[in-house]
């Protein structure tokens, strides 16, 4: 794991060394293993706490307020818009955004802040669903959830930064062949590029 | 029924019954009987499906081919699956049901008609239609006819036809016992008795099969294939009147029993029950061959598991009923000749669950085909079939192909016929929700009422496909079909035929969230939308050594291509990542393999030898199946030369038969060398042993 994450990491510095200036206030990071559990399965009783995520500590968080998108089994909302079932959803009080881009992650260097939407009573603004958001799911007889490649999730956080986000593996410790009834689930492995200036829209 | 549940109840003491008549049956007069002609050439085979009439299969101007029965008894085939996949570009995939579905040029099982004695099957609950309720044990012969073929028989007649004959009877007494033993404890018993004198034809077929399936993997409580047991009866009846009428009967019944295996804690059963009954009257006269046939046909099946206290886990059932009132004649024109038309009336109806009413349809339809010769070497067809239906377009199937024969070894066939599946009840009807999970399925014409009622009990979200697209019917999937052959006989002892082919299918059937629930989960309905074109090469030779050796082998390449795939890979749209948490990269088209479950090469080797001396037949045949990916493995839906594929593999296959005056003993081996993927190919079981007497009863007068 380490040596692929070196690997990464390497991979994105080379990538950035070619350019002529090198900002600051990006930071490229792999999280590894974000556990989102959701109570009563999938259907009609789901529920329990979504894990929150916050792009400026890079971290899982506990905090009401401080805090960007968070995850519940494969669901993902921001912290902006409203609630679609408000019963264990956390409060939003930011004005992130989401939408998603189709590509790699170092081809997204301008976001639009014209795709954004927002969390609402009709929905996520990051989709539920099969091939909808970030995953497929494979069904019968294999029953995984496939982070979909070249899908990259494109976030306005709640103090108007910038991350962009590339979910690698829903299954603990990232295996390269994942077994839905072997490996545990609901462990997010991600890369993120975080600009973390506001109102910047490049991540170059 | 009662007659069938006692006949059941013999067949449940088979073994004894059947020593019995075996005893019996030795006492008959005893003669040698040599088939010992193998891969002969098929000059002069008569075809029925083709074109609804007799014709001549080497002068057929379509892609056809007839299996005969002496073939499918020297392989000894228990199962028409086994029969099946010895046939050049034909292969049977199982359905997670169990089934085995016949793919063909490329094409899924929903698109392929099976016929039995020249009437439809019916029992598709998935859309595969299961080959293995149909027991070999009496087949006469096997038509294939590949290809589009609406334009006789409408609906399912998208990829191709396959009509199985059973045997019309000889004059005189006739007959034959079988026993076959094989490892899983299968066993299958077949008894045949046939009387026919001038006025009168019967005959009377009882099959039995039972396994014991078997396992290929240890590490779960479920078992590859469960044990099951089948039963069939068959009684062919046909009295010839005078001289212009002639009635007959058709009757068959099938039942099955599967056991059910969900978990460890979870067993239950599986009950299949078929019914057919085809009445019909013909009449002849110099000109015109004319026939009114009513043919009734339903398929049963109910599906239990029960929890460890026989508390009921789940059950369901599905009750299907096809009637279909037919009439046709045959004009005999000057020169061969003809003209057929035909009309009648499908009557279908389905009960089952997840269904909130019970779905009926009526379906006229008219078909006409004209079959003239513009010169001794040129023949031509055409040919249309009107099909009418209220919930769906009607459709309109038109068909051309004509043959020129170069000379007497060489010729040139080609036909381009259109082929369309209707919506099937399931797709219009169905009202399912996942009760572990929280999705749901509607059919598309309940769309409006389902989606309204889980509305007002406030489980939907968003709407995201308005009500309003649901009022245009959902459309019958479509295809065009095209195939260019040339035959070409180079020797007596040495023939090639080769075929080109194209389907190019519009509006295929899928499914599409259109709602969101306020669980997260969503709905799902069926709308049209794929394009797929499947297109190959098929090409058979035989080469006849001399009388008692001969080598045949077939081979199909095949390009099976999801249209909207193609796009999306021209596009850039589709990325991969080499191991999950190595970098993305963009794919190209040329990564784009194809449909999930299509090999590129599927290849047959037969090598037949009879040995005089001992009277004894041999038959190797070595099948080849090129790589194919099952699933996607790496995400991005599509299957690219980055997922994971099931191997290659050959299976190898050998039959010995003896003959001795009228017994008949037969061993071999299937899967010789005991190849086995159990993750990927279930209905590949490992190395199989039989032993098989067939005893013929001919009463020589």
């Amino acid at each position: 794991m380490k040596y692929l994450k070196i690997i990464l990491l390497s991979f994105f510095i080379f990538s950035c060394e070619g350019r002529d200036s090198y900002d600051p206030t990006i930071n490229f990071e792999t999280i590894s293993n974000l556990h989102a559990p959701v109570e009563g399965g999938q259907g009609l009783n789901s529920s329990g706490p979504f894990t929150k995520f916050d792009f400026e500590t890079s971290s899982e968080t506990n905090s009401e307020t401080n805090w960007d998108i968070a995850f519940r089994g494969t669901s993902v909302i921001i912290n902006g818009g409203s609630s679609l079932n408000n019963d264990s959803e956390p409060e939003r009080n930011g004005n992130a955004g989401a939408y998603i881009f189709n590509g790699t992650l170092a081809a997204l260097e301008i976001v639009d802040e014209n795709l954004f939407t927002q969390d609402s009573e009709q929905g996520y603004a990051i989709q539920t669903g099969s091939g909808n958001g970030w995953y497929n799911y494979t069904g019968s007889p294999d029953h995984l959830i496939l982070p979909i490649p070249g899908r990259i999730l494109v976030f306005r956080t709640r103090n108007n930064g910038y991350a962009k986000v590339e979910v690698l593996s829903y299954y603990f410790d990232a295996p390269d062949n994942p077994d839905a009834f072997d490996d545990e689930s609901r462990y997010y492995t991600f890369n993120y590029v975080y600009q973390s200036e506001p109102g910047n829209t490049s991540f170059n | 029924m009662i007659i069938f549940v006692k006949i059941e109840e013999l067949f449940n003491k088979s073994p004894r019954f059947l020593s019995i008549l075996l005893s019996i049956s030795i006492s008959f007069a005893v003669t040698a009987n040599n088939s010992s002609d193998s891969l002969q050439n098929n000059l002069d085979e008569v075809i029925i499906s083709a074109t609804k009439s007799k014709r001549i299969l080497s002068s057929l101007p379509l892609n056809a081919s007839i299996i005969k029965k002496e073939e499918i008894q020297r392989t000894n085939a228990t199962k028409l699956s086994d029969v099946i996949n010895e046939q050049t570009g034909l292969l049977t995939v199982s359905d997670y049901g169990g089934g085995e579905g016949i793919q063909m040029q490329g094409l899924d099982s929903e698109y392929s008609l099976i016929l039995i004695d020249n009437q439809p099957l019916i029992g598709r609950q998935a859309g595969t239609f299961d080959l293995d309720r149909i027991s070999v044990g009496n087949i006469k012969q096997i038509e294939i006819v590949r290809g589009a073929s609406s334009s006789l028989y409408g609906n399912e007649a998208l990829a191709g036809v396959i009509n199985i004959l059973t045997e019309e009877p000889k004059k005189g007494f006739t007959g034959s016992l079988s026993n076959s033993i094989e490892t899983n404890n299968s066993i299958d018993n077949n008894l045949t008795l046939n009387y026919a004198n001038t006025k009168l034809k019967s005959s009377l077929f009882f099959n039995n099969f039972s396994s014991d399936g078997y396992d290929l993997s240890d590490d779960d409580d479920l078992r590859t294939v469960n044990k099951f047991k089948n039963n069939t009866i068959q009684l062919k009846l046909g009295y010839l009147l005078n001289e212009q009428f002639r009635i007959k009967l058709n009757s068959r019944y099938f039942t099955q029993t599967i056991e059910n295996i969900g978990s460890n804690l979870l067993t239950g059963e599986t009950y299949n029950e078929e019914a057919n009954i085809n009445l019909g009257i013909e009449h002849n006269s110099e000109k015109i061959r004319s026939d009114f046939e009513i043919y009734s046909t339903a398929y049963f099946a109910d599906e239990f598991l029960n929890d460890q206290n026989d508390n009921i886990f789940s059950q369901s059932f599905y009750d299907h009923i096809l009637i279909k009132p037919e009439a046709k004649s045959i004009f005999s024109l000057k020169d061969k000749d003809n003209i057929v038309v035909g009309l009648g009336l499908k009557y279908e109806t389905l009960k089952r669950t997840y269904f909130d009413s019970q779905p009926k349809q009526n379906s006229p339809f008219i078909y006409f085909q004209y079959d003239f010769n513009i010169d001794k070497k040129t023949n031509l067809i055409f040919g249309w079939r009107y099909d009418s239906f209220k919930e769906y377009n009607s459709q309109l199937s038109p068909k051309i192909s004509g043959i020129y024969k170069i000379d007497d070894n060489k010729s040139i066939k080609i036909s381009a016929g259109y082929g369309f599946k209707a919506p099937d009840f399931r797709q219009l009807y169905f009202n399912f929700t996942n009760s572990t999970v929280g999705y749901s399925v509607i059919g598309y014409n309940v769309f409006e009422s389902v989606i309204n009622q889980l509305n007002d009990e406030g489980l939907i979200s968003n709407l995201l496909i308005p009500v309003e697209d649901f009022y245009e019917p959902l459309k019958p999937e479509s295809s065009f079909s095209l195939n260019i052959g040339y035959d070409f006989k180079i020797n007596n002892k040495i023939s090639l035929k080769t075929n080109v082919f194209n389907n190019t299918a519009k509006d295929l059937i899928d499914t599409r969230v259109v709602a969101n629930k306020t669980n997260g989960q969503n709905v799902f309905s069926y709308y049209n939308l794929d394009k797929v074109m499947t297109g190959g090469v098929e090409i058979e030779g035989l080469f006849k050594y001399d009388n008692y050796l001969s080598f045949s082998f077939g081979y199909q390449l095949l390009y099976a291509l999801d249209l909207e795939a193609i796009k999306a890979f021209n596009n850039g749209d589709v990325y991969a990542r080499l191991t999950t948490t190595s970098p993305t990269f963009q794919l190209n088209r040329s990564d784009y393999f194809g449909l999930f479950n299509r090999s590129r090469h599927m290849g047959m080797f037969k090598i037949s030898y009879f040995n005089e001396k001992y009277d004894l037949d041999t038959l190797l045949r070595i099948r080849f199946r090129s790589k194919y990916g099952l699933y996607d493995t790496n995400g991005n839906n599509y299957l690219d030369k980055y997922d994971e594929f099931v191997k290659g593999y050959f299976t190898t296959n050998l039959s010995l038969n003896k003959t001795i005056n009228k017994l008949i003993i037969s061993t071999g081996i299937e899967n010789l060398f005991n190849y086995t993927d159990s993750q990927n190919i279930t209905n590949l079981s490992g190395r199989l042993l039989y032993l098989k007497l067939i005893l013929k009863l001919n009463n020589k007068s």
